[in-house]
């Protein structure tokens, strides 16, 4: 297959998968008890205005037409309209999404710069103190939910040192502890990724032929095993990205983190259909593009991928 | 060396940012932002109580939740027409005087169904609404409604903005004591006091745990309600913070569903009623900071009846009751409750498990999320559930909650209950503001424990001690940012 040919294969993989979670969407919000209509118009409605809103809302009408509906609307970018608050979806994700891109982006990078060098000295040393610090570090990562982990965080640089704000976004540093809280999960994850994908690699006949050759240590790592470990690295770091940026609704609470985490609870809440439906798809879209860019990576890290 | 120069200028500088000078606005740190501030759509608590500083009404409650001017003052020209007519003279925050056809706007607004508004149910028996020259205003009813001037609490609206199309829900021009400046970071709303233009900042910060610490940092001045009792005595004991506490008017009770075959018998709902400690959940749950209730009205409620005889904590009599159906702890009677997620309900709702499961109840906890709970509630998919009526003024919520022609979706009767006595009561009392007749309806629901009622929470006020004259109200509104100042230290 010519390398023009898998691009447009892949994208229209891409499509075909956002309609598929567009549909799933549709269909489980409208099946889930709970009435928009009667969330909007509360308890005194009279059954008169209640049935002229469905009808305005076109909500009256069979789910296959509401369902050709709202992907005519989406063919045209049209997200449809808060049923709460009266504004459009596209306005309030795009209030939303800096914030959440903000976060994931930082605790991405802080999980990245913390995971890599843990990995590579444990990697180095294995079974030895450093390797069983490392491991006792990824073992804390991803046992301490960050529903505790963030009001402690607050309590010590917060409350007790001054340090950081305790939570929002407006004021400076406001963005560390919510990083650090989102990030560290991901960086034990990763930590753990990178030792034992190291040591797999490490125990090659290439890597000793390196060695045999009088390469030094620092060499071997940086030239021929971390390059061949990149590409499971890859697929993971691509994963956490996507879930960095649908997961972080827990963080973002704690935080008071204007994400598109708490408006997509709020709207849950809401029965606001057309908003849960944008924040969804906004987030299976981004899942799915990231694990794109990162087959596309591939081929940067090894040749032998592109010309699959 | 020079690298480690600039990590110690980089955190001078950020320590630097970190220190904050003393703020300009009062910071009111809130668990949900109001969702929406145009009156004629706003039916949730927070945009209720901000848009009452934002907009004025024709009419506002008394202490004793009696209907009494606000905007205007009324005359009842008939049983069915109402006559008000604008006291002072009012303006917008745009500065054009409010009128009477700013009244007559608003309310057509509100009537037509275009605007698809929550409240227009309330108002299905207004037949017309005129200006009479450019300060009376007529409001023609069809059918006699004696508690009509307490339905009109809906903020006023300019006429010419209304014809425009103005989106007040997210620029809100109305004529209140506080003015909309703007929204300076996404979940943040600011708006100012006309009267001295002290700013007010409202700071959305959903978990309580995390509102608490902000105050204790000084990062916000004040946090009323919503806030579990073991953080409103950790911040009692806290220095440099101090805690008001009203008692309030937000009634929590269990609900049953009267057309499900097992809760339709009394005598299960009166054991349950019987089994359940509520001076002890108040006592140690809430540490003191709610009152045992007997009805939906505060018994200082104009209409409320203060002399239902309590339901007794009473495990023995709940038992033998249980005995007479043929249950008892080796043949334990099996009930479902239904709460939503929130962490404090889920621990009183642990509590009745183990007081019910004393007596011989084994109670299923089901806990659901907000939208599919109340989807299940209104659709009379339970056998018991609790919730809670806030901000309850006007009798006439007894009709709404108890008479037979109230089912959901027209009503609040979830629990399908029908009593011919209290739907002849409720009709009575529609007729003449008189209080008998809903005292009568209290006691008779009461006795059918249609409900359990449980407590009304107190209003709790936490703020910082340079933070002084906010006055804390039983309805839990925010009127105190009217008056409230901030000492500065000499």
């Amino acid at each position: 297959m010519s390398r023009a040919l898998g691009l447009v294969w892949g994208l229209f993989d891409t499509l075909l998968v956002l309609a598929g979670v567009a549909c799933l969407v549709f269909a489980l919000l409208h099946l889930v008890p709970g009435d928009p209509v009667a969330v909007m118009l509360g308890e005194s409605a009279r059954p008169a205005d209640a049935a002229a809103l469905r009808h305005q809302l076109g909500l009256d009408r069979p789910l296959a037409e509401q369902l050709g509906g709202f992907f005519t609307q989406l063919a045209q970018g049209d997200l449809g309209e808060s049923l709460q608050q009266h504004r459009p979806v596209t306005t309030l994700i795009g209030e939303h999404l800096p914030a959440t891109l903000e976060l994931a982006g930082a605790a991405f990078l802080i999980a990245v710069a913390v995971a890599l060098p843990l990995g590579i000295i444990a990697a180095r040393h294995a079974h030895h103190w450093p390797d069983r610090l490392a491991s006792g570090f990824a073992l804390f990562g991803l046992s301490v939910p960050n529903f505790w982990l963030g009001p402690m965080l607050i309590l010590l640089f917060s409350i007790y040192l001054g340090l950081t704000p305790v939570s929002g976004r407006s004021e400076p540093g406001s963005l560390i502890l919510p990083a650090i809280t989102l990030g560290l999960s991901m960086a034990a994850i990763t930590t753990r990724m990178v030792r034992s994908t190291l040591l797999e690699v490490l125990a090659q006949p290439f890597i000793r032929t390196a060695r045999a050759k009088g390469e030094g240590e620092s060499r071997v790592m940086w030239r021929h095993a971390l390059p061949n470990a990149a590409l499971p690295l890859l697929t993971l770091l691509g994963l956490q990205l996507g879930a960095l940026l649908a997961g972080a609704v827990i963080t973002e609470t704690v935080f008071a983190w204007p994400g598109i985490g708490t408006l997509l609870v709020s709207a849950i809440s809401q029965r606001d259909y057309p908003l849960v439906q944008g924040c969804v798809l906004l987030i299976s879209g981004s899942y799915v593009l990231i694990n794109r860019l990162t087959d596309l990576l591939y081929g940067v890290f090894d040749p032998r991928v592109r010309g699959l | 060396m020079r690298a480690t120069r600039w990590l110690l200028l980089g955190l001078a500088l950020w320590l630097a940012g970190c220190t904050q000078p003393p703020p300009d606005a009062i910071r009111f740190a809130l668990a949900t932002l109001p969702a929406n501030l145009d009156p004629l759509f706003a039916t949730d608590a927070a945009s209720e109580r901000i848009n009452r500083l934002l907009y004025q009404s024709l009419t506002d409650f008394d202490e004793q939740s009696r209907a009494v001017p606000a905007l205007a003052r009324w005359q009842r020209l008939a049983a069915d027409h109402y006559r008000f007519e604008l006291l002072g003279d009012s303006r917008f925050h745009d500065g054009t005087p409010l009128r009477a056809t700013d009244v007559v706007a608003t309310y057509r607004a509100l009537l037509d169904p275009a605007t698809a508004s929550p409240h227009r149910g309330s108002f299905s028996h207004l037949r017309e609404v005129r200006a009479v020259g450019d300060r009376q205003v007529d409001f023609l009813l069809d059918r006699a409604d004696p508690l009509f001037p307490g339905l009109l609490t809906i903020g006023i609206l300019p006429a010419r903005l209304l014809a425009e199309g103005h989106d007040f829900g997210t620029r809100p021009v109305g004529s209140g004591p506080l003015q909309f400046v703007g929204r300076p970071a996404s979940g943040e709303l600011l708006l100012r006091r006309r009267a001295d233009d002290q700013l007010i900042r409202f700071i959305q910060v959903p978990d309580p745990t995390v509102r608490t610490l902000k105050l204790i940092a000084g990062e916000v001045d004040l946090l009323q309600n919503d806030l579990p009792p073991e953080l409103v005595q950790y911040l009692e004991d806290h220095d440099g913070i101090r805690v008001a506490r009203v008692a309030g008017s937000t009634f929590s009770y269990i609900g049953f569903n009267l057309a499900d075959p097992v809760t339709a018998d009394r005598r299960v709902r009166r054991a349950v009623a019987h089994a359940i400690d509520r001076a002890a959940i108040v006592r140690y749950l809430f540490h003191g900071g709610a009152r045992l209730a007997e009805s939906i009205l505060p018994p200082d409620h104009w209409a409320g009846a203060d002399d239902i005889a309590p339901l007794p904590f009473d495990p023995a009599r709940a038992r033998a009751l249980l005995a007479e159906i043929g249950h008892g702890p080796g043949q334990p009677l099996r009930l479902v409750y239904k709460t939503s997620t929130d962490p404090f309900r889920l621990r009183v709702a642990a509590v009745f498990q183990a007081q019910l499961a004393r007596v011989g109840i084994d109670l299923d906890i089901q806990s659901h999320d907000w939208g599919s709970f109340f989807g299940d509630i209104k659709a009379g998919r339970f056998q018991m559930y609790s919730l809670s009526w806030v901000g309850v003024r006007s009798p006439d919520i007894l009709r709404y909650v108890f008479h037979s022609r109230s089912l959901p979706p027209t009503g609040a009767n979830r629990g399908r209950y029908h009593s011919e006595q209290v739907d002849s009561l409720l009709e009575q009392a529609g007729r003449q503001a008189d209080p008998a007749p809903y005292r009568q309806v209290q006691q008779q629901v009461h006795d059918d424990l249609v409900y359990v009622p449980l407590w009304y929470e107190d209003n709790v006020l936490v703020t910082r001690d340079d933070i002084v004259g906010y006055r804390l109200r039983r309805d839990g509104a925010y009127d105190g940012l009217v008056t409230v100042t901030r000492m500065h230290a000499p």
